[in-house]
């Protein structure tokens, strides 16, 4: 079984400030690591493969840093990685950035699977995935809270839903989001480190995959950010306290008159 | 002993005037309890102020312990109320005197590689305040969210980074100090080295608030590290992961900035808390270790040699966390051990005994007998590294308090003596306090103990300043 798995790299939230003046993320020293969405994704191939043997591999599209989130795929029973890097790449949306990969991907060759974190802890649009498989005509199995089992050229996966979840079964390849439920990510070990270490990994360019500028970076996406703000958030408090009986009466009469005045009730 | 007076309402209208209204709490059960206890699980050590004040200044204090010595009534100063032997608790009643409002960081010393701060300051607040200059500061506890450095500097507090950087003491250079009889005097200062007259600065610190109230603390800086990793450990047996402690240093040659500890009770507590999958059932115990340094390939080398040395040990599994979100995630592991443990079982007896380093493995065998012996569970962890570990005495549940009481004495009595055979001592970092005072002499001279209560006597006549904490006079 051969699974590719698209991972992205993000600043550190916690690490994260922001400009006031343009409301952009600075991001000079923050530390980056693997979307943190992404290490499920990893950890259910890796598992797919320990039990259906075959292989795992890594691809991320990004600046040159980004090899450390691959290689720390790699520590974490990843088998091989491609960095996908090209400066015409810079700006991308995620309809072009989705159009890139799903090339690198084509280049990569055969496969059975794709599986993506369900989205991005930057981004957070949960796009990405999706378009991967629009470019590539697969079927999509998203919100993938488990993985059943394989059977025949046939995966089989239960589907988070606000209800519950649903069963769904396709043909492989097709390719998954994954949301935490569907596994727990294994740590990085001294010897995946090690490996990681000595991995080589390619990198795909523009002219690697032979890609139309037109299509890539910031010429290739419909998105167009007009205004970065911070929504403002009014907090109108009012403390109703009530420690005997008759208060407390009196206090949920105030509750009430509160939350009709304000549509609630 | 010494007999004190109750605080009447003429003593609080003092107080009141030194501190002013707002920051004197009186009369008030639910605004006082949350100062009549610290962090020791339970109330067994808790003890209700009379009243508490907050004051602002230097002066505001030494007035307070002017007018407490006029009065004769106890006062216990307070940080955040994190400790762990009792400490800040007014065992006498009286003034509890909180500095949580001297809370400024009053100078950032780029050019002496030195921070000023009031006691009142949280110890992680002074990392984030100079990380932006690459400088740190490293004498701070586990509980560096929470805690004061000013209960820091009292306690004398270490914490995982100690193998490499010591405790507390190693950075305070100064503190401007109120004595128990009121006078404000300055000890130390911005100096390296330091001989004029005895050394005070030391003395105060790890005095558990005992010999003097400190408003202004000089502390020592040193480079941020670059790169730090942090090695997760599975061993099958305690015994090897023990055995492989001093090897680290001893046979690897590295001084890692930490080597904490766990054992499979502690392990296993802490993982099924926090839902944490990492294959705990399989190991016998673990050691996280952590690598620190100004240079990044320098810290590869150094945690690759540490992590074969630890396979070669007979570790099961290395893991490697180098990126913050990994290394949160196995330190919350050994964060959450004591926390884990109190969700599990209520009554239990936190230890902190230290032995030399090297006898770290005799003292796990002996924390072994003494758990057969009793039939109490006594899961262990701590920072190894240095000699320093925790552990968690609980009764089985079918025990009654009546002889959970009982018995514990016997077995902290029984432990305390191996601990000071192998030359240890009963607190490496927790204190003393009103907690462990009865076991002192299991461990230190007659002639240490009066030593000790002479310096207290010359230092507080009137025995105003936490009385009852490390000794009873």
């Amino acid at each position: 079984m051969r699974i590719v798995v698209p991972i992205k790299q993000v600043p550190e939230t916690k690490s994260v400030k922001m400009d006031e003046k343009t409301g952009t993320v600075i991001r000079e020293g923050v530390e980056s690591i693997i979307n943190p969405l992404d290490l499920y994704a990893i950890e259910i191939a890796v598992q797919l493969k320990e039990s259906n043997g075959g292989e795992v591999i890594a691809v991320s599209m990004g600046p040159p840093k980004a090899i450390d989130a691959l290689k720390e795929a790699i520590a974490m029973g990843v088998d091989s990685a491609v960095l996908v890097s090209d400066r015409a790449f810079a700006g991308s949306d995620t309809w072009a950035t989705s159009y890139v990969l799903a090339e690198a991907i084509r280049k990569i060759g055969e496969y059975d699977l794709i599986i993506c974190g369900e989205r991005a802890t930057d981004g957070d649009t949960g796009q990405v995935g999706p378009e991967i498989a629009a470019y590539l005509q697969l079927p999509v199995l998203s919100y993938v809270n488990k993985v059943c089992g394989t059977k025949d050229g046939d995966i089989s996966v239960h589907r988070l839903v606000e209800e519950g979840s649903e069963i769904l079964e396709s043909e492989m390849p097709c390719l998954l989001t994954v949301v935490k439920e569907v596994s727990d990510p294994r740590l990085p070990t001294l010897r995946g480190k090690q490996k990681a270490r000595k991995a080589v990994i390619p990198v795909f360019g523009i002219k690697e995959l032979d890609l139309d500028p037109r299509k890539v970076g910031l010429a290739g996406s419909p998105t167009k950010v007009v205004k970065i703000f911070r929504p403002k958030v009014a907090r109108e408090c009012e403390k109703i306290i009530a420690r005997d009986e008759e208060k407390i009466k009196e206090a949920a009469g105030k509750l009430e008159a509160f939350l009709k005045k304000k549509e609630i009730l | 002993m010494t007999k004190y007076n109750p605080v009447t309402d003429k003593t609080v209208d003092e107080l009141k005037k030194i501190v002013g209204e707002k920051y004197v709490i009186f009369k008030d059960t639910e605004k006082l309890e949350p100062y009549s206890h610290d962090e020791i699980p339970g109330k067994d050590y808790a003890h209700m102020p009379e009243v508490v004040v907050r004051p602002r200044t230097k002066e505001e204090i030494s007035s307070i312990m002017k007018l407490a010595n006029r009065e004769m009534i106890p006062v216990t100063p307070r940080g955040a109320g994190s400790g762990l032997s009792g400490g800040a608790v007014p065992i006498k009643g009286g003034i509890v005197l909180s500095v949580d409002r001297m809370n400024s960081i009053l100078e950032i010393d780029r050019e002496n590689l030195m921070i000023v701060v009031e006691p009142g300051v949280i110890a992680n607040e002074i990392n984030e305040s100079i990380r932006e200059f690459g400088l740190f500061y490293a004498g701070y506890p586990m509980s560096l969210e929470t805690c004061f450095i000013g209960g820091n500097v009292a306690e004398n507090a270490g914490g995982g980074k100690a193998v490499k950087y010591g405790v507390t003491s190693r950075y305070v250079l100064g503190l401007e100090t109120v004595m128990p009889t009121g006078e404000i005097v300055e000890f130390g200062g911005k100096l390296v080295k330091d001989v004029t007259g005895y050394n005070m600065v030391q003395l105060m610190i790890g005095s558990e608030g005992t010999l003097g109230l400190f408003t202004k603390i000089v502390l020592k800086l040193v480079p941020l590290p670059k790169a730090q990793v942090d090695l997760l450990c599975l061993f099958k047996s305690s015994e090897e992961a023990i055995a492989t402690v001093p090897k680290i240093m001893t046979t690897a040659g590295i001084t890692p900035t930490s080597i904490e500890y766990m054992d499979k009770d502690s392990v296993q507590a802490a993982c099924q808390y926090l839902n944490e999958n990492i294959p705990y059932q399989k190991a016998g115990a673990m050691l996280l270790i952590t690598v620190d340094g100004s240079d990044k390939e320098q810290v590869e080398k150094d945690y690759e040699l540490v992590g074969e040395l630890c396979i070669r040990e007979g570790a099961i599994e290395v893991y490697v966390a180098d990126n913050p979100t990994t290394s949160e995630r196995i330190w919350k592991v050994r964060r959450n051990i004591p926390e884990a443990f109190s969700v599990f079982s209520k009554r239990q007896s936190g230890e902190d005994i230290v032995v030399p380093p090297a006898s770290i493995p005799k003292i796990v065998i002996e924390f072994k007998k003494l758990s057969e012996k009793f039939g109490v569970v006594i899961p262990c962890y701590g920072h190894a590294g240095d000699g320093n570990l925790h552990s968690r005495i609980s009764p089985p549940p079918d025990w009654t308090d009546k002889k959970w009481k009982e018995t514990l004495p016997l077995i902290l009595e029984e432990l305390y003596k191996v601990t000071a055979s192998l030359g240890g001592r009963i607190s490496g970092e927790h204190g003393i306090g009103h907690k462990r005072k009865k076991y002192m002499r299991t461990v230190v001279s007659e002639e240490y103990m009066n030593v000790i209560k002479t310096i207290k006597k010359a230092l507080d006549p009137n025995y105003i300043l936490n009385p009852g904490k490390i000794f009873d006079l």
